[in-house]
């Protein structure tokens, strides 16, 4: 709205004078008592979970639950986890599963974006049916992929051993050198839908008189995708690959269901590895150093996300 | 720069014909308006010689070559669109040489090409700015100017000035005249303003309902209206029409209200109102050929004032006679006041009388 209009609309209300802190916090008393119950309520049951992690990441614990007998330790748990190799291991593993999942997911997502946002008979089942895995539960998903994967009673197997590009059943997430790749797989199976969504709707946005103009200035289909589809998807794309990346970095319900990030560690991500070292084990300690390590990595990725997020809106408030 | 020549041209989705066998050819260095109200197949028209749709029927051709089934790129068109549809994502150079790239010209051709329409456009200072960073007059004009690097056979235009304010459109109105003076450019240049074709174009066609209606010079379109469509829509104000009938009176002819009043024609008028299909005959007059008296005069019809609007050089006024709206103009010195009653002239040699059934305009057969 535009100073003018405000003015005119608001011509009784007096110029704003300086006040105190204290007599704006009265003066909005009743703002802090309708948030009230979200934020207590948010205290409770984040805030002080929070706190208790950062707390207990100082400690060493009985592997017990006794943990009043816990033992301040100053940094000693961060200590043994960034000099154990299996903390470089699991990072290294998390780092593959996030990245290559979020690629592929987005890369995919955006294919199945394009295709659908043409005209074309059944285009509404189509889009529908690939929003399924974006819709059944995660947890149902990774148990009938598990079975997928089963090398004697798998589908994929026997597949494969069908047509005959292997020779006998493989063991895709019993095996330390596939079991990762094969939990992305189903990752991204996942979450693609969801990239789907985001760039499908970022495809409306794309004017048609520029793809007009575009075809007119003698510019081919890969040409106008690029230099006018792409750059429109470009804020879209970075809220889509930041939320996939920041989903991702949490996991746990694949992983967990299908290898429990096993054989031998070799699906291991962070989120099942502190889970297995809390829960497993008992570590509390350590795992909560962990969780501490893992909530800095987010924050920094939430404050990429929100930048992004609010840079999109200063580019659509100058145009 | 080239001749268009549309033939037979077709256009529908389904049941709605959006363009319906229009047939036109624009001259080379020619500027053609197609004008005509909203959703009467203006931009389709367009976008059908661009190729940016296929057609239904019919064939285009630009210059020597048919090309109804080429593709945009290959028609050597430009395009100018309503809303400018600049790249925002890049500068004003990068803008314009985008055509010249897409068709990869050397680095220093586009260079060149590109500094030169900057040039003629006065829009050299702005090359390193974002389309956004312009104001509505210069986004315009960098518009233009990626159509005018290319060198094309022929311009179109929708609606290029309908996003602009008042003054700059006039402004600007004056400035793409001087770029079809120019570059002796051919131009069909669409617009929902008539008086934006009235005074731009060499030759106007008049689009309703996806039927091309009349096709010819301003002054032509004006003075002879085939239709009543076409006769309200140009001008401003609009002709006014009076639905009456014929009646034959001895040897004189008659137009008669319901309210029993008559008006003989002359000659020439009389033989019109006869040959229309029955004795409903429109009578329509501009605004220029109608005078206004306050007391009754031979051959005026009672009327009464219903608005008044002082310009300042002259009052419009708007005058009920026998039911229709008849727009009326007089001198700011003449004072007229609603409700009053006054009497109508019409110019027995300028005004018009079309068919009450057909609404087309009556003529002598000659
Ligand atoms: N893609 C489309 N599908 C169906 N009808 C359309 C489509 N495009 C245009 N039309 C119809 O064709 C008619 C002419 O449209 P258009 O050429 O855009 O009008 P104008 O530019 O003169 O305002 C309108 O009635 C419009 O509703
Ligand atoms: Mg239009």
């Amino acid at each position: 709205m535009s100073t003018v209009q405000g003015q005119a609309i608001f011509r009784d209300v007096p110029e704003p004078k300086r006040v105190g802190l204290r007599q704006k916090v009265w003066n909005s008393r009743f703002d802090y008592l309708y948030v009230a119950p979200a934020i207590i309520v948010m205290l409770i049951v984040i805030g002080y979970p929070i706190y208790y992690t950062i707390e207990l990441s100082f400690f060493n614990t009985p592997a017990s639950l006794a943990l009043s007998a816990k033992q301040f330790n100053g940094l000693d748990n961060y200590v043994t986890i960034l000099t154990s190799p299996i903390f470089w291991k699991v990072t290294w593993q998390t780092v593959v599963w996030t990245v290559v999942s979020t690629f592929f997911a987005f890369m995919i997502g955006l294919g199945a974006a394009l295709a659908l946002h043409r005209e074309f008979a059944g285009r509404g089942v189509l889009r529908a049916i690939l929003l399924i895995p974006w819709v059944v539960s995660a947890v149902a998903a990774s148990y009938v992929w598990k079975w997928l994967y089963h090398s004697d009673f798998g589908a994929i197997s026997a597949m494969l051993t069908q047509v005959g590009l292997v020779d006998k059943p493989i063991n895709f997430i019993d095996n330390t050198s596939t079991s990762l790749y094969a939990l992305i797989v189903v990752n991204v199976w996942k979450e693609f839908s969801f990239a789907m969504i985001m760039l499908m709707a970022g495809l409306q946005t794309v004017p048609d008189t520029l793809l007009r103009a575009a075809q007119v200035d003698g510019a081919s289909p890969w040409q106008r995708f690029w230099h006018v589809t792409f750059p429109h998807l470009r804020g879209v794309s970075m809220v889509t690959l930041l939320l996939l990346a920041v989903q991702n970095f949490n996991s746990f319900i694949i992983p967990w269901i299908m290898t429990g990030g096993g054989p031998a560690g070799s699906s291991d991500i962070w989120i099942t590895h502190i889970y297995q070292l809390a829960f497993g084990r008992q570590r509390w300690g350590v795992a909560s150093a962990y969780a501490v390590i893992l909530f800095i990595v987010m924050m920094v990725l939430g404050y990429f996300y929100v930048r992004a997020l609010t840079k999109g809106d200063d580019a659509r408030a100058a145009t | 720069m080239a001749q268009v020549v549309l033939k037979d041209v077709v256009k529908n989705y389904g049941d709605v014909y959006a363009v319906n066998h229009v047939s036109l050819t624009v001259e080379d260095g020619e500027f053609v308006a197609l004008v005509g109200p909203s959703g009467c197949g203006k931009t389709t028209t367009l976008n059908l010689v661009a190729g940016l749709i296929p057609m239904s029927g019919g064939t285009i051709s630009i210059g020597d070559r048919d090309v109804t089934d080429l593709d945009p790129k290959d028609r050597d068109i430009a395009m100018v669109f309503q809303n400018y549809a600049l790249y925002p994502q890049k500068s004003v150079y990068k803008n314009l040489a985008f055509p010249l790239q897409m068709r990869k010209l050397p680095k220093d051709e586009i260079d060149k090409r590109v500094q030169a329409a900057a040039k003629t456009l006065d829009i050299v200072h702005l090359l390193e700015r974002k389309p956004r960073e312009l104001s509505g007059g210069q986004q315009q004009r960098v518009a233009l100017g990626r159509a005018l690097v290319r060198e094309p056979r022929a311009f179109l235009m929708d609606e290029p000035l309908s996003n602009l304010d008042a003054k700059l459109r006039v402004q600007m109105r004056s400035e793409i005249k001087r770029f079809h003076q120019d570059l002796n450019a051919t131009i069909i240049y669409v617009t929902h303003d008539q008086l934006e074709a009235v005074t731009m174009s060499d030759k106007m066609a008049v689009m309703n309902g996806g039927f091309l209606q009349q096709y010819d010079s301003p002054a032509n379109v004006f003075a002879n209206p085939v239709n009543m469509f076409v006769a309200s829509f140009v001008g401003s104000p609009a002709m006014s029409l009076v639905p009456l009938t014929a009646v034959t009176k001895g040897t004189d002819v008659v137009l008669a209200s319901p309210e029993g009043w008559e008006l003989p024609l002359n000659a020439a008028n009389a033989k019109k109102a006869l040959s229309a299909k029955s004795n409903k005959v429109v009578l329509g007059g501009r605004h220029s050929t109608i005078k206004v008296h306050k007391a009754q005069v031979p051959g005026s019809v009672p009327g009464k004032v219903y608005t008044v609007e002082p310009t300042g050089d002259v009052t419009f006024a708007q005058v009920f006679v026998s039911g229709a709206v008849v727009n009326v103009s007089v001198d700011p010195t003449f004072l007229l006041r609603p409700d009053e009653p006054v009497f109508i002239e019409f110019d027995q040699n300028r005004m018009h009388l079309f068919d009450g059934e057909t609404e087309m305009a009556l003529k002598l057969a000659d």
